[in-house]
């Protein structure tokens, strides 16, 4: 049993992004306050995180309570070791999302708006990683919908109020279908705390069950757009492309496929999902959502929307793993979390500079784009043969667990549908990467690279995704907090097998 | 870690550093990027050439890199085999990087050349090197998604839509062999090359026969197996020549490297015997072989005739390593080796006579030894050397081939391969009497003689002489057949 500690930085991590936020709001409206508050934000956050790392791989659990608003809904924090690793993804790529939003943003309308949104999601994003229990997991998550609304209609155009108008709907329906979820689960295990091995054990209608799952699953399921509750996520790439990261990469998708996770492992337990045989419906759900995302990311030529049907292809990934409940899946599930954000941000800092630069954003106009932003299209290069599970990338490590994990879980059907989908991926990246170097143009390519506030996090997001497929030792990699949150969830001993 | 253990990795990674350095040199000083171009390259062949010698002499390493995840390391190793290979890798590619100097134009995009070639090289020397199945995956991978831009490096509607067809090919292989490789992990707990292959293959047998499928599926399309070689025949023509070169003579050959590993260091002999796939293997490689020389044979265009001729000749090799006998995998490896210089001096040929007469078509080429009798010369000596015609080094290979499937008792696969050996005589003696054969045509009795110089023609001397001297000398030792011995040896009846 891991220790428990009472720590206060639990809760300080997401307060003090709060009121940095608060500090954009009051005193925005200086760019220079702005850029201050916002990168303090960030800053602030990624050191709290990060420091809780020796601790937590030493086998300590830190833990606050806030309080009970009614008998049995009480608000804290527990930092295990899957809650941190999703919290150092988000709060490492927090702090180059904001640089490069620095960057991108400047001389738009409203910066106040959006950096102080900007902020509480950074704010809301950490507290969804830390909940203890499925109600403070359920409020910030409803949090977070709200906070990003802004970000998703800051053009604030007719097209960005209509995706806006859909974010919220799916998002708030599938908020309501959690509610349910959770007073299902009160109801018949008298409590929300997650809890390793889950908290439905006693529970045996099977039909109460079934519900539970379906809500609970459905319900987070919506923001992990997994088909056919996906449509809000193409819509809503109209935000701009740091709010496209955000949502695509680090908080809303990842929040989605973080609550999935957590349902699966905590609230119903692996053992229990075994016998009930749930899960393998999730998992064909997931497997269909792999492989039509990347049909339909195939048939796209604006460069943003190929990567968000790209998005909904890989957070499936997540999910599939996450429901074949076995522990070299659940490895996959959990390091696809930073492997997916990483490659996938990073792609969306490239789009973004793309359009930044040329005004280019479909693929077709990319011809050349190699020669006149050479760093820039290495990078989206290396993010895409990371997804095609080239070896030494970061998506190879993914596509290795995932599939030991469905042999594992006598599931080898998976194995070819991974193959199938690494193909799809060549089949949508490796065109961009074509056009961008080898179409012939006619004209000369002037060089005009990326200003270095917009390189700079796309060059450190690209090297991380070498770093996650050669370096999973490393002493900066978290790769050992997710063995020891797969061996929680699987009540292990020794290595994962 | 001794330097000798060092020595693979330093052999991979100086053709790609090099290459890197020509490119920044090159295009400032052209005899600067000369310079550092050849100089990498005599350097990692020397440095390959001398650890085969040293695995010759029982030097066996294994040096350890990187972890990339839990059970999966980066290594390399040093061992009869490997080395080998990695000599004729680098032989091939020195020769075809001096040779490109001349054939290309001189313009920045010769160094764009040069940098993609030495990388592509390096990489073939890391799969050459691998330790175990991940690595050699890694290599793999790599130099086929770096040769993409060498295929369709002449920017034509041609070259791109080839270069289309081998990456789909390719990536396509790779799924395959990536797949192969969990499902080793799964069933062998091992991605290891183990002499004698993995200690338990635990796995109901259709799961095993799966696994092996997927593997030999997925490097069978670099080999070039039948039906998998669609890419060959458009990729060959479509890449400069010296590539060209390089494709036929080694490229195709990783793909049979690749299955080598699997049969022997993976699955092991017994296993193999056990599973019933050898007669399979011999009966498509043998099929590849008579099917593949009956295209060559209709084929008009010179380079797609020899494109053909690989996929039958390396046929050839996987057709003997199916006997699985000491002599005929020894037939194999020396038939890579003597095939790579000779098929790839036959490419340089090509690439030479359509640079100065423009002619790409066998049918074109009447006459041709009055206007250019040293490369006709080279031209003969190659194509004889490859029919099979002592003392030249194709004799050779034939001769152990044969030798090994009669030693082995597989009396049809000897026929096959004799007969195969008469098609190549079909294919090739056309070319030969076209070129020697004197014309009053007035297209092509061009009163005026006119050798290629320089780079090409020197190139094309030395592969032409090379054969002859593989072929006299042999036996020597440190020659290839010498090396090949040994590492059939050590793959057939492996050290404890």
């Amino acid at each position: 049993m891991p220790i428990e500690l009472h720590d206060l930085r639990p809760v300080l991590a997401p307060l003090i992004s709060a009121l940095c936020a608060g500090g954009v709001f009051v005193m925005g409206t200086s760019g220079r306050w702005r850029a201050i508050w916002s990168l303090a934000a960030a800053g602030l956050k990624f050191v709290i995180v990060w420091s809780m790392l020796p601790g937590t791989l030493a086998g300590s659990v830190y833990i606050f309570r806030v309080g009970e608003i009614l008998p049995g809904l009480s608000i804290a924090f527990r930092v295990d070791a899957f809650g941190l690793f999703y919290a150092l993804v988000t709060a490492t790529l927090w702090v180059l999302t904001t640089v490069y939003a620095l960057a991108y943003m400047k001389g738009s309308h409203a910066l106040k708006r959006f950096f102080g949104f900007f902020a509480l999601c950074i704010s809301t994003t950490v507290a969804i990683a830390f909940a203890e229990n499925l109600f403070t997991l359920f409020l910030f998550y409803e949090l977070l919908t709200v906070c990003t609304y802004p970000l998703v209609i800051h053009d604030q155009d007719a097209e960005a109020r209509r995706a806006g108008r859909k974010y919220l709907a799916y998002t708030l329906c599938g908020g309501a279908v959690i509610l349910a979820g959770m007073l299902l689960v009160f109801h018949s295990a008298g409590t929300l705390s997650l809890a390793e091995g889950g908290i439905l054990g006693d529970v045996d209608d099977h039909r109460v069950l079934l519900l539970i799952f379906l809500t609970l699953v459905g319900g987070f399921g919506v923001k992990a757009a997994i088909m056919p509750l996906h449509a809000w996520l193409p819509a809503a790439m109209v935000a701009p492309t740091p709010v496209s990261a955000l949502l695509h990469a680090v908080a809303v998708v990842k929040a989605g496929a973080f609550g999935v996770v957590r349902v699966l492992y905590d609230v119903f337990g692996v053992n229990l999902l075994k016998s009930l045989g749930f899960a393998t419906w999730l998992g064909y759900l997931a497997g269909f959502t792999i492989i039509a995302g990347s049909i339909m990311a195939l048939r796209q030529n604006r460069l943003k929307a190929r990567l968000a049907w790209s998005t909904i292809s890989q957070l499936s990934y997540i999910l599939l793993a996450a429901s074949l409940l076995t522990p070299a899946a659940a490895l996959a599930a959990i390091i696809h979390l930073a492997n997916q954000a990483f490659t996938k941000i990073t792609m969306f800092f490239v789009a973004g500079a793309i359009e930044h630069n040329t005004g280019k954003t479909h693929i077709d106009q990319l011809d050349g784009i190699g020669y006149r932003m050479p760093w820039t299209m290495a990078a989206f290069t290396i993010a895409g043969l990371s997804f095609m599970g080239v070896p030494l990338l970061a998506g190879f490590i993914t596509k290795w667990y995932l599939s030991l994990g469905a042999l594992a879980a006598d599931s080898g059907g998976f194995v070819a549908l991974m193959a199938l989908s690494g193909l799809l991926n060549a089949a949508y990246w490796l065109p961009i990467i074509y056009r961008a170097y080898f179409r012939e143009t006619g004209i000369p390519q002037l060089r005009e690279e990326t200003p270095w506030m917009l390189l700079a996090p796309i060059g450190i997001c690209a090297g991380y995704v070498i770093l996650l497929g050669t370096g999973a030792q490393a002493p900066l990699m978290p790769f050992s907090l997710a063995e020891s949150a797969v061996r929680l969830a699987f009540g292990l001993e020794g290595g994962i097998p | 870690m001794t330097l000798t253990s060092l020595l693979p990795l330093i052999a991979l990674a100086l053709p790609i550093i090099g290459g890197l350095a020509a490119l920044g040199a090159g295009r400032r000083n052209r005899r600067l990027g000369i310079a550092v171009v050849a100089g990498t390259a005599v350097t990692t062949f020397l440095i390959t050439a001398l650890l085969a010698l040293a695995a010759k002499d029982g030097l066996l390493r294994e040096m350890t890199l990187v972890q990339i995840a839990p059970p999966v390391w980066i290594v390399f190793r040093i061992d009869p085999l490997g080395t080998l290979f990695a000599a004729t890798v680098s032989g091939l590619f020195l020769l075809a990087l001096i040779y490109a100097f001349g054939y290309l134009p001189d313009d920045r995009r010769q160094w764009r050349f040069h940098a993609f070639a030495m990388a592509c090289q390096g990489c073939m020397i890391g799969v050459a090197f691998a330790g175990n199945l991940v690595t050699l995956l890694v290599f793999y991978e790599l130099f086929s998604l770096l040769s993409y831009p060498l295929i369709t490096h002449d920017r034509t509607r041609v070259a791109v839509a080839a270069g289309l067809k081998y990456l789909v090919y390719i990536i396509t292989g790779g799924a395959f062999v990536w797949a192969g490789i969990i499902l080793v992990f799964h069933l062998g707990g091992e991605i290891r090359f183990l002499p004698g292959g993995l200690a338990d293959i635990n796995g109901s047998p259709g799961l095993v026969l799966a696994t092996f499928a997927c593997l030999v599926t997925g490097f069978g399309v670099k080999a070039a197996l039948m039906p998998l070689h669609g890419w060959v025949p458009d990729a060959h023509p479509a890449a400069p020549a010296p590539f060209s070169a390089v494709l036929s003579g080694v490229m195709v050959a990783t793909g049979v490297f690749g299955i080598l590993r699997v049969m022997f260091e993976i699955f092991g002999v017994s296993r193999l015997i056990e599973m019933g796939v050898l007669p399979w293997l011999g009966g498509i490689a043998g099929a590849s072989v008579l099917l593949a020389a009956a295209r060559a044979v209709g084929e008009d265009d010179l380079k797609r005739r020899l494109a053909w001729s690989t996929i039958s000749q390396m046929a050839y090799v996987l057709m003997a390593v199916s006997t699985i006998g000491g002599q005929a995998v020894t037939g194999a490896f020396v038939h890579i080796t003597h095939h790579a210089f000779l098929k790839g001096g036959l490419f340089f040929c090509a690439g030479l006579v359509a640079t100065v007469t423009g002619a790409t078509r066998i049918s074109q080429l009447r006459g041709l030894a009055q206007r250019m009798p040293v490369t006709s010369l080279a031209l003969t000596v190659l194509a004889l050397g490859l029919v099979g015609i002592p003392p030249l080094s194709g004799f050779i290979s034939k001769w152990l081939l044969g030798l090994g499937l009669a030693d082995a008792g597989a009396m049809v696969r000897l026929g096959v391969m004799l007969a195969g050996a008469l098609l190549a005589a079909v294919y090739l003696w056309p070319i030969i009497y076209r070129i020697w054969l004197p014309t009053d045509d007035p297209r092509f009795a061009h009163s005026h003689s006119r050798e290629a110089s320089g780079w090409m023609l020197g190139i094309l001397i030395a592969t032409g002489m090379l054969a002859v001297i593989l072929g006299t000398a042999a036996t020597l030792p440190g020659f290839p057949l010498d090396l090949a011995k040994n590492a059939a040896q050590w793959l057939v009846e492996p050290p404890p």
